[in-house]
């Protein structure tokens, strides 16, 4: 599969901060590639160097095979960008706005058809001041494809959206996927990652902590599933650790929780462990992990030390 | 280009929607001039000498204050950021900024001289030459404005860099105070300010002798332009969050700098610092004491000042300023007239007291009374008072000192009544007596100079 973006060894200092360590990731074509991390992590610094917008001190980034240091004005031609906060001038029409960016590429997709694309038309010579958050937001996105771009990407597009300009988004970077785009999605929304993205990278500290799909990712860094019960009477931890597949074991007082890759065989474990000490099940929770689990373990200090796909 | 000539429309019609960017860069300028009118009595004859003055205040403003809040306002809002993640290059963003610019500098400077004209201003004397001054002027002042707008941070420092610009120029520059009436040492300061350039070159395409008179104020500007244009594009910065004081490349500032100091320098080793007033030059005052008694400004008159000054005057068979031709005789009443006033100028008083300008501004007023208030004899009295002051001043003199009425036409005071010379009435209007002093002095350096035979 042809590779889009190979980000490869960026490091950026700021005075005294090291903002990125050392950042490697690459993108395939047509894939979905989720950038997530906790504010203050790098990855707005790892997309204004992707974009240009930056000069890392170190490393390299190649769009669509070309060095983008090297060759800036190609790597443009090749990206469509929507920004965190695009703001356009006060007065400026959704119309204007695509004519006017258009202008800026040889090749471009007709301002008509954008507007209907992007549910527009009715706010086509709107000043910009009067649209709605989820209207910017759609010209926003209106203006990331004014020119055909091969690599699309989205800087935290659903800040400030209400949910339903958010479900909309998601709808338009799903056809994205479905139109064969290579999509670079920056977000801090676990859901939104988990619900878009085909592979997302967790960065930490100017780091790449985790890279892979989401399910890979909650059943390598997460434990896969979490169990809580609680027992009519206090059972000897000794003899629940002999339990198979059982991770992380808690006891506290008349309850436990554990980790375990597949519940179910531990589950008949438990009951058959329970029943032989004479105690009886009051209550049981089985919970699949998700990716704020995921998220959350690797991106807080006392939880660093997971088994990581990087 | 395409992307060029988009971002330059949009930008134009962006500034036409803004209410308050048209209400600084359009209203105030035509505001200040109706002021200046008002103040100087609604006299037409000021005006003139001022549209460079007016012209440099307008292009200043919209050049060094305009520009730099825009470009600043945009960069705050993310505009620019969003600019460069596409593929214009910076040069085409700064060329299509600087020309949207200009486009509005023109048009309201020439909204500006349209509302002058409409309130009796008269032509200017080389309108082609008046357009390329003022583009180059404008282009100077761009430049600056561009420097302006990458130092400032926010839109606050705008105005805070801008009027560190603005007042020095309009105080001590030579834009809003005439520099004659400035101590010397402002004189010499302003020779380093652009401002001062701006105001001879288009005043000399307004009223003086056009382009080819201000080849030194062209140069200055245009090089004051390109260290200016230069710097604003190798210091562009398109992102609010870079600040100025931690960005590469403050040393462009340098040319820039540079620019000025050059032209500030040239000037003294030219020895240009000489005051030039609508293209008459007074020499500074020299800063010894004692100093010798200073020359008269009107005897640094040159025979370039006299060919510059513009000579379309009306024809002399009509209503105004008209003059006798040698074959043409008096009737027997005005004849009589005509001698009494050959006589009595002989002897007549505001011919011979004051100093020479002053009397020759009275003299020539003795042919202006009569046109202004339409006495049958006034077509008779002109050749008597040109007869008069040849036999009274050589030359050279008399050239000299009618060229400096021509060029100041409201300096002095004017006669309103020659009826101490045997012609009854009164001008109502000194403005009018001015305005006829003016056009009969010209008719007199075209006979003086041999321009023209009669």
């Amino acid at each position: 599969m042809e590779t889009k973006v190979r980000v490869t060894g960026l490091r950026k200092r700021y005075g005294a901060n090291e903002a990125l360590r050392g950042v490697d990731f690459t993108l395939q074509a047509g894939e979905i590639f989720g950038l997530l991390g906790p504010n203050g992590a790098g990855k707005t610094t790892t997309l204004e160097c992707v974009l240009g917008l930056r000069e890392p001190d170190a490393g390299s980034v190649e769009i669509c095979g070309l060095d983008a240091r090297r060759f800036p004005r190609e790597v443009k031609r090749k990206l469509g960008v929507a920004l965190q906060a695009t703001a356009l001038q006060d007065k400026i029409t959704p119309r204007e706005a695509l004519d006017l960016f258009g202008a800026f590429y040889s090749e471009r997709e007709p301002t008509l058809r954008l507007l209907e694309r992007f549910d527009l038309v009715a706010k086509a010579d709107a000043a910009f001041e009067t649209l709605s958050g989820g209207q910017r937001q759609r010209l926003a996105l209106a203006l990331a494809f004014v020119h055909r771009p091969e690599v699309v990407i989205l800087d935290e597009p659903s800040t400030g959206l209400d949910p339903q300009a958010r479900h909309e988004l998601h709808e338009e970077i799903r056809r994205m996927k479905r139109d064969g785009y290579t999509v670079l999605l920056s977000t801090h929304q676990l859901d939104e990652a988990a619900a878009l993205c085909d592979r997302v990278a967790i960065i930490d500290q100017g780091r790449i902590v985790a890279i892979g799909t989401p399910h890979e990712l909650v059943s390598t860094a997460a434990g896969g599933q979490t169990v809580r019960f609680t027992a009519s009477q206090l059972i000897d931890p000794a003899a629940l650790t002999r339990l198979p597949g059982l991770r992380a074991l808690r006891c506290e007082g008349l309850s436990g929780y554990f980790e375990t890759d597949e519940a179910a065989p531990v589950v008949t474990a438990l009951l058959v462990l329970l029943a032989a000490q004479g105690a009886t099940l009051w209550e049981l929770e089985v919970k699949r992990s998700s990716l704020e689990d995921v998220f959350l373990k690797l991106t807080r200090p006392e939880n660093k030390s997971a088994n990581l796909p990087v | 280009m395409n992307g060029l000539r988009e971002h330059l429309g949009q930008s134009l019609r962006l500034h036409f929607r803004n209410r308050m960017a048209l209400l600084y860069g359009y209203l105030f300028p035509l505001i200040f001039l109706v002021a200046f009118w008002v103040l100087y009595r609604h006299e037409k004859i000021p005006l003139i000498r001022h549209m460079g003055e007016l012209l440099t205040v307008s292009v200043l403003g919209g050049a060094c204050f305009g520009l730099p809040t825009t470009l600043v306002s945009e960069r705050e809002r993310g505009v620019w950021r969003r600019y460069r993640l596409t593929p214009l290059p910076t040069w085409a963003f700064v060329v299509s900024t600087a020309l949207a610019r200009y486009v509005i500098i023109l048009s309201a400077g020439a909204l500006q001289l349209g509302l002058a004209l409409s309130l009796g201003m008269p032509l200017p004397s080389h309108p082609l030459d008046l357009w390329v001054a003022f583009t180059v002027v404008s282009f100077a002042f761009i430049g600056l404005g561009l420097v302006l707008a990458m130092m400032a941070d926010n839109v606050p420092a705008v105005q805070a860099l801008g009027q560190c610009i603005f007042l020095p120029m309009l105080i001590i520059g030579g834009v809003a105070v005439q520099l004659a009436s400035l101590p010397t040492w402002a004189q010499h300061v302003s020779a380093f300010f652009p401002g001062r350039y701006a105001v001879e070159a288009l005043q000399a395409c307004v009223s003086g002798g056009g382009l080819g008179s201000i080849g030194f104020c062209l140069l200055a500007l245009a090089l004051i332009g390109v260290a200016g244009c230069s710097a604003g594009a190798k210091l562009f910065r398109w992102d609010a969050a870079q600040r100025f004081a931690a960005s590469s490349g403050k040393l462009w500032l340098v040319p820039v700098l540079g620019a000025w100091l050059a032209v500030g320098l040239l000037a003294e080793v030219r020895d240009r610092i000489a005051v030039s007033i609508d293209g008459a030059t007074v020499a500074a005052p020299v800063p010894v004491m004692p100093a010798p008694a200073p020359l008269p400004p009107w005897m640094k008159i040159t025979a370039k000042d006299v060919a510059a000054l513009d000579f379309r005057v009306p024809s002399d068979g009509g209503v105004v300023s008209p003059f006798a031709g040698p074959e043409e005789e008096a009737s027997d009443y005005t004849k009589d007239e005509v001698e009494a006033v050959r006589q009595g100028l002989l002897t007549w008083r505001p011919g011979l007291e004051g100093d020479d300008v002053q009397r020759v501004r009275n003299l020539v007023c003795v042919a202006a009374v009569p046109d202004s208030i339409q006495q049958p004899v006034e077509r008779y009295l002109p050749p008597v008072v040109l007869n008069h002051l040849q036999e009274v001043y050589p030359k050279d003199k008399l050239i000299k000192i009618l060229t400096w009425i021509v060029l100041h036409p409201e300096d002095g005071n004017v006669i309103d009544s020659i009826a101490d010379l045997g012609v009854q009435g009164t001008a109502g209007d000194p403005a009018v007596v001015r305005e006829r002093s003016y056009l009969y002095s010209l008719k007199f350096i075209l006979r003086i100079t041999g321009r023209i035979d009669r």
